[in-house]
């Protein structure tokens, strides 16, 4: 799919209100790769380059050079392979200000939930008779059965005691209050789709070395990769500290016993905080595509989400207070191409 | 009252004789022209093969059998039905799709059995009937029942596989049977000339050792004389006879036959050597009877065939509920 | 006389010789069943004991022959034919599909057809692909037809005497690999019947029920054995007749196991296991499912000569084990 994606005036301070275009270094029908200059703006205070946000190819330009143009307002329109979305949550106006317009019809992204819950659930005849019988919504059971069908054991595990399922009600609210705060922030979104030959410890190791290079994008020195996991109190997030500096195969162990003893809620104490990032991989719900949110004081946060049986979709979500599409843009395509 | 009881003998033997071959003769062509009617006011669903013309065939031939001895039939069967005695009302009342039909409504008129005259079945595929009578046939000789098996066919069926591998059964363990071929020239379309490369099919019981004869099958006289001889070796253990009895169908071969294939002036050559005239002829010339009774005779066929169809046309039409209960046979306690 | 081990060929040699002695209605006749035996040896001395009459050596003619047992079945007698590969069917296929099934019915019950069609069938003797079909969904498909598989001496025997009790025509499908070898069980003396369309479960487990018709039943009891070491249990049922199929012990164990693996010889495409699939997925049991139903049949192929071949065409013993294991292994 080819999507249509106008470049912006960009906002590249807190108080920018418009840019000049000086001019462009790119014409009508060009190839741009990822970073190549497109064109170049001069504000209040600075002058900067706007790189492509993805590989593509210059459609029109339109704008004339040094025109006085107000941030958010196309300066040029690319066609791009890559799917691009961006939202903001910050005005009292509907929150888009700028998306992809597709060649293809597609749907308007509309302000998403952290978790999209997938409709199209497998479960085996039986699950599904039970889950009716004791009132389960299906969309709520991780698979672990082949191809990512709901087992009876998937149902079986979902049965708790009471105890259990107030620390899960405990758990949803503390997830949904970071999500709600997390709502106020500006933010803005991108995906892709990636082939699958990442693993946890890859994809974790990866993100936390790119971050590494961008201490900027980050409240604390250190690097920490907040993970989603499944547990028996439902969605854990232990926190990976500095996962880059561990060798694939500690950090691959350490995910492995983490996991085990978040799956019965018992998360080392340690790696309850400390998160700058945080990822979901939700391909084990059938969710072909999730809009991340941002949690409080973090910046960044990755979905991953499943597409195909050889490809992910990878989407990334920025805190535009202080980063803009093109870091981001930039950010994702470098998790992609580290993987 | 629909049915008449059978009467074994020479159709010349005595006026009763001659009275049953002529109200037989008479039975059937009515009945075949009722159809013809009943069909063509869409009261009959499906389709129906005539046998007007052939009428002296099966009723020379059943008039050689006892009531126990048997008949396969074919798709055009409705005169061996007669011939062997069945009631009119139960065949009519079948092609109506009547409770009362032989088949309740599940057969038609493809495929009418009466076991009570012997009738094993009319046949909608061309040949199925003979082996079947062979093995009827076979078990008449291994029950020493002294039954004759009689399979009717016409000249088509004579090259399907199902004629040869029964014929030679029923020539190597000697059985009590007797093929009779009516030979109406077509099957179908196409002409005997067309489908055989021998021009008497009589000739073909010459491959299976067994003896074989021509008839003028629109003789009623001369079918029973040869039937009665064929039966009469069946009864002796001396094995099967072909008969092929020449005969024509004056109906095309089912109700959408345009007879693209044959002309006009063929069908009325025919039609000029009616069976019914041909023996009225007979009783005639031997004095049996008076030209006043045939005519009573032709008259009662008629009111026979006219109260059957008023009959069965007030029965109960026949009921899916009982279908799938129709499939197997109950096994008895 | 107590009960014995007997091979099938001899277990349905004394269902015969029995119903021979209980009705002289009964006759046997195909081609070279008498002084020859039978081509697979299952008439062998009957010719003897019950002379040329009875024990009716034919000439190589299906439809023939057939068309004598239908027509002999109409007149009174109780004709059992052997065809001598079931592949030969398809000669005498009118007098089968269109004649004996259907003239009870369309004949408004007014004659009927006590025959029984006796046929060897199946794959593993290197014989090739015509004389080696499994032919059971083209009998399982004609309504009218009883369609009879014994996977054992002994069911093969009880099941063959109420074969020739039945009104009805019957196909009786013996599978050549069967009649040389004795039965895990032994073979009752005297008459006893077993009823038509009446499933057999074979064993009895929790994790699997396994539906499998003829010698595909014995391949599954192999099965069963070994995974009952890894203690998997497996529930085996054998149809015994595939038409009228008794579908209830399935319904009863799927409900108990939740899984469901069939196993038939004959090619998977419209085969007649697919009908035990199909009214699964129909019935009120569905819904006790744990698994999705797993089915091995042989490949949509001509059955071929060579021996690696011809094993590589149809489920072998592995095949059914490497299923039964995934399915309870990998469905809980």
């Amino acid at each position: 799919m080819s999507f249509k994606y106008p470049v912006v005036m960009p906002k590249m301070s807190m108080t920018m209100e418009t840019g000049e275009l000086i001019g462009y270094h790119v014409k009508a029908g060009d190839s741009v790769k990822t970073g190549d200059v497109l064109f170049e703006v001069m504000t209040d205070k600075i002058d900067m380059e706007v790189e492509a946000p993805a590989d593509g190819v210059i459609e029109s330009l339109v704008a004339e050079p040094g025109a006085v143009i107000d941030i958010g307002k196309p300066v040029l329109i690319m066609l791009t392979e890559t799917q691009i979305m961006a939202f903001d949550f910050s005005g009292d106006e509907a929150p888009v200000v700028a998306q992809p317009v597709a060649l293809a019809v597609v749907e308007a992204p509309v302000p998403a939930p952290a978790v999209v819950l997938n409709n199209d659930v497998k479960a085996v005849p039986k699950a599904r008779v039970e889950a009716a019988k004791r009132g389960i919504d299906l969309r709520t059971i991780q698979p672990t059965g082949p191809d990512r069908t709901i087992m009876m054991a998937d149902i079986n595990s979902a049965q708790a005691d009471p105890a259990v399922r107030k620390r899960q009600a405990a758990n949803k609210a503390l997830i949904a209050k970071g999500i709600a705060m997390g709502r106020e922030i500006p933010q803005s979104s991108f995906s892709r789709s990636v082939s699958t030959n990442f693993d946890h410890a890859r994809l974790i190791s990866s993100w936390a070395r790119i971050l590494r290079s961008r201490p900027d994008l980050s409240i604390r020195p250190q690097v920490g990769v907040a993970v989603i996991i499944e547990s028996k109190y439902g969605s854990a997030l232990p926190v990976f500290k500095d996962p880059d500096l561990m060798s694939l195969a500690d950090l691959t162990s350490l995910i492995s016993s983490t996991s085990s003893a978040a799956v019965n809620g018992k998360v080392p104490l340690e790696m309850l905080s400390g998160a700058t990032t945080t990822i979901f991989d939700l391909t084990s719900y059938s969710m072909n595509a999730a809009t991340p949110l941002l949690f409080p004081n973090q910046i960044t946060s990755v979905t991953v989400g499943y597409e195909s049986a050889t490809t992910r979709n990878i989407s990334l979500t920025i805190d535009l207070r202080y980063c803009d599409f093109y870091d981001g843009a930039q950010l994702l395509d470098a998790l992609a191409a580290s993987l | 009252m629909t049915t008449a009881p059978l009467l074994i003998g020479h159709p010349l033997a005595s006026k009763e004789h001659a009275r049953h071959a002529l109200l037989y003769m008479c039975r059937i062509r009515k009945f075949e022209e009722a159809v013809e009617d009943l069909f063509g006011r869409g009261m009959m669903h499906g389709t129906m093969h005539l046998s007007i013309g052939q009428e002296a065939s099966p009723t020379g031939m059943c008039m050689a059998l006892n009531l126990t001895d048997q008949i396969t039939s074919t798709h055009r069967g409705h005169g061996h039905c007669i011939a062997k005695g069945a009631d009119l009302t139960r065949m009519i009342a079948e092609l109506l799709g009547k409770e009362i039909g032989y088949c309740g409504g599940r057969g038609g008129s493809m495929h009418i059995a009466d076991v009570d005259t012997g009738n094993l079945g009319a046949n909608g595929v061309v040949g199925g009937g003979i082996p079947i009578a062979a093995g009827a046939a076979l078990a008449s000789k291994m029950m020493k029942s002294g039954k004759v098996v009689v399979s009717f066919f016409g000249d088509g069926a004579m090259n399907e596989g199902a004629f040869h591998e029964a014929a030679n059964l029923a020539a190597i363990w000697k059985l009590p049977m007797i093929l009779f071929c009516e030979n109406n020239k077509y099957g179908m379309s196409s002409s005997t000339e067309k489908a055989f490369a021998i021009d008497n099919l009589k000739d073909r019981a010459l491959g299976y050792g067994i003896p074989s004869v021509n008839v003028d099958g629109n003789d009623v006289v001369a079918v029973y004389e040869q039937a009665q001889i064929a039966a009469d070796r069946a009864r002796n253990g001396e094995g099967p006879t072909l008969i092929v009895a020449e005969t024509y169908r004056w109906k095309g071969h089912s109700r959408s036959d345009k007879n693209l294939y044959r002309t006009k002036e063929e069908i009325e050559e025919w039609r000029l050597l009616d069976p019914i005239p041909k023996f009225v002829e007979k009783i005639l010339e031997s004095k049996l009877m008076e030209q006043s009774e045939i005519d009573a005779i032709q008259a009662e066929a008629q009111d026979q065939v006219i109260a059957a169809v008023n009959e069965a046309v007030k029965a109960k039409s026949a009921e899916p509920s009982g279908l799938l209960a129709a499939v197997f046979k109950e096994i008895s306690a | 006389m107590s009960d014995r081990m007997l091979t099938m060929a001899e277990a349905v040699r004394e269902a015969m010789s029995i119903a021979f002695d209980e009705r002289p209605e009964v006759f046997l006749l195909g081609e070279d069943v008498g002084i020859y035996g039978g081509a697979f040896g299952v008439s062998a001395d009957m010719y003897h004991r019950y002379g040329a009459e009875r024990v009716l050596d034919t000439p190589i003619a299906e439809l023939g022959i057939v068309g004598a047992a239908v027509g002999a079945a109409l007149a009174g007698m109780r004709p059992i034919v052997e065809i001598q590969f079931s592949d030969f069917t398809a000669q005498a296929m009118d007098q089968i599909a269109n004649q004996a099934a259907k003239i009870h019915f369309m004949l408004g019950g007014a004659l009927h057809v006590p025959m029984v069609l006796r046929t060897p069938q199946g794959s593993g003797t290197g014989a090739a692909a015509q004389h080696s079909q499994n032919l059971e969904p083209w009998f399982a498909s004609v309504p009218g037809l009883k369609v009879v598989v014994p996977s054992n001496p002994a069911d093969a025997k009880g099941l063959l005497l109420s074969a020739i009790d039945d009104p009805n025509p019957v196909i009786f499908l013996e599978h050549k690999l069967l009649y040389k070898i004795p039965g895990r069980d032994s073979v009752p003396v005297g008459s006893g019947r077993i009823p038509l369309g009446v499933a057999k479960v074979v064993r009895e487990g929790k994790d699997l029920t396994i539906v499998a018709t003829g010698i595909m039943v014995n391949k599954s009891w192999e099965v069963c054995e070994k995974l009952a070491a890894e203690g998997i249990s497996i529930t085996l049922i054998d149809p015994r007749t595939i038409s009228p199929l008794d579908m209830q012990p399935v319904y009863e164990s799927v409900e108990k196991t939740g899984r469901l693996l069939v196993v038939q010889e004959g090619p998977s495409h419209a085969g007649f296991i697919n009908e035990v699939i199909a009214q699964m997925a129909g019935s009120s049991s569905f819904g006790s499912l744990i698994a999705p139903i797993k089915r091995l049949a042989g490949m949509n192929i001509p059955i071929p000569y060579a021996p690696q071949l011809e094993k590589a065409a149809v489920p072998q013993i592995e095949d059914i084990e490497i299923a039964a294991r995934d399915i309870v292994k990998n469905w809980r």
